[in-house]
């Protein structure tokens, strides 16, 4: 048994370090996470973890909440159409406006790295190398455990046949044992990956040309909805471009970014 | 879709045709690539996807990929699902024309997003 007070403990501590909302209502959704913590701990009841943390949360204990109380849930190529707007539609574009720049893109709540490296495959996909070589990624999480993963580059057997072809397999993973893919060289060398808090983070100001921002909107309320966007808009350039989750748009949002379609896919654009 | 499944596992067979089941498919069943051959020059109703295991008795997978690309008995996606997991194995199989490939042991999921791969493929 949880109790209530111990549920809204943890429950707004979350809140407050990632901005994710546990109602009430969901408190159930916490369970296996306050009992894996009662276990990595050694202790014996979610009410010792409870005394355990009300006395001091140290660094480390908060990278271990937070890594346990994030969904981390990610695969190669999710939703396939932001990947080939990218390619197709957004680079030549972005390229075309920017000769000879360095473009940079922004994964920026990266999970485990499938975004990124999928942004960066299909790049290299389509691109001369050229045009390539100017291109990277950064990539940023809360989840410390999900960017040792991003920066590793190494996924499993089931990982690597989620959303990837087996062409893209074979040109661009190692198979460092049978269970044990790890994305080539050329692409890893692209991607940069650390630790930024999207709700209290420093965001830098018109640095990236395109932003995926996808699938952690949905877990925050309108209030820090609102803040993140108007901060990754801030860290556009004029001219970039925003790409949310397929279940996220800017409907009912005060924003200062302008929704811009490619063919069906909306994206969102800074003037 | 209506989804041929070629393996000499009738255990797999099973457990993959449930699946496909659940995902408002049809599967039908050849346990080599012979007796694949007989039911796509037979069968009447068209075979969308083919599921090609790659060890079997009297006709392999690639054997029958191989078969495929001399004697076009089908232009149907074949894709490959195998314990075979080395890049090599991979790709061979689509050198031979394999459309995708699936390595054994997978899950639902991973099966219904190779076949939405195929399916923006047609
Ligand atoms: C569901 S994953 C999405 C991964 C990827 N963008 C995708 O769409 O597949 C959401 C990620 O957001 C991260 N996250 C949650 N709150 C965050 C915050 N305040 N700042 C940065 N990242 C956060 C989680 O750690 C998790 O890895
Ligand atoms: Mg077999």
């Amino acid at each position: 048994m949880i109790r209530e007070e111990v549920y809204k403990f943890f429950a707004d501590y979350i809140y407050k370090n990632t901005g994710m909302v546990y109602a009430s209502s969901d408190y159930y959704r916490l369970d296996s996470r306050i009992n894996e913590l009662v276990k990595f701990f050694s202790l014996s009841s979610p009410d010792e973890l409870y005394s355990l943390y009300k006395k001091e949360i140290t660094l480390d204990m908060r990278a271990i909440l937070i890594n346990i109380s994030t969904n981390n849930e990610t695969y190669f190529f999710r939703d396939v159409k932001p990947f080939t707007t990218l390619a197709k539609k957004i680079m030549p574009e972005i390229m075309t406006l920017n000769p000879n720049e360095e473009i940079k893109m922004w994964s920026a709540a990266s999970s485990t790295g499938q975004e990124a490296y999928s942004m960066l495959m299909c790049l290299k996909n389509s691109l001369e190398d050229s045009a390539f070589s100017k291109m990277s990624v950064e990539g940023s999480d809360v989840s410390t455990k999900a960017l040792d993963k991003a920066k590793a580059g190494i996924y499993s057997g089931l990982e690597v046949q989620r959303g990837l072809p087996a062409q893209l397999l074979v040109k661009f993973f190692q198979q460092l044992e049978p269970e044990k893919w790890q994305i080539d060289l050329s692409i890893q060398k692209k991607a940069k990956f650390y630790e930024f808090n999207l709700l209290t983070g420093l965001f830098p100001s018109d640095k990236f040309h395109v932003i995926f921002c996808r699938n952690i909107l949905i877990y925050q309320d309108k209030e820090n909805k609102i803040k993140i966007l108007n901060n990754l808009s801030k860290s556009l350039r004029k001219g970039g471009v925003l790409i949310l989750g397929s279940g996220e748009s800017l409907v009912g949002l005060e924003t200062n970014l302008q929704s811009c379609m490619y063919d069906d896919f909306t994206t969102y654009k800074k003037i | 879709m209506n989804i041929l499944i070629v393996d000499d596992s009738k255990a797999i067979y099973a457990m993959v045709s449930k699946m496909l089941e659940e995902g408002g498919h049809t599967a039908l069943w050849a346990e080599d690539g012979l007796r694949a051959i007989e039911i796509i020059k037979s069968n009447k109703s068209k075979i969308d996807v083919i599921l090609l295991d790659w060890n079997m008795p009297n006709m392999n997978g690639p054997e029958f990929l191989e078969y495929n690309i001399k004697e076009k008995i089908t232009s149907s996606p074949i894709v490959m699902m195998t314990t075979e997991n080395s890049p090599d194995a991979i790709k061979k199989a689509l050198s031979l024309n394999a459309a995708e490939y699936i390595m054994k042991p997978f899950t639902s999921d991973i099966l219904f997003n190779k076949l939405s791969l195929i399916e923006m493929m047609l």
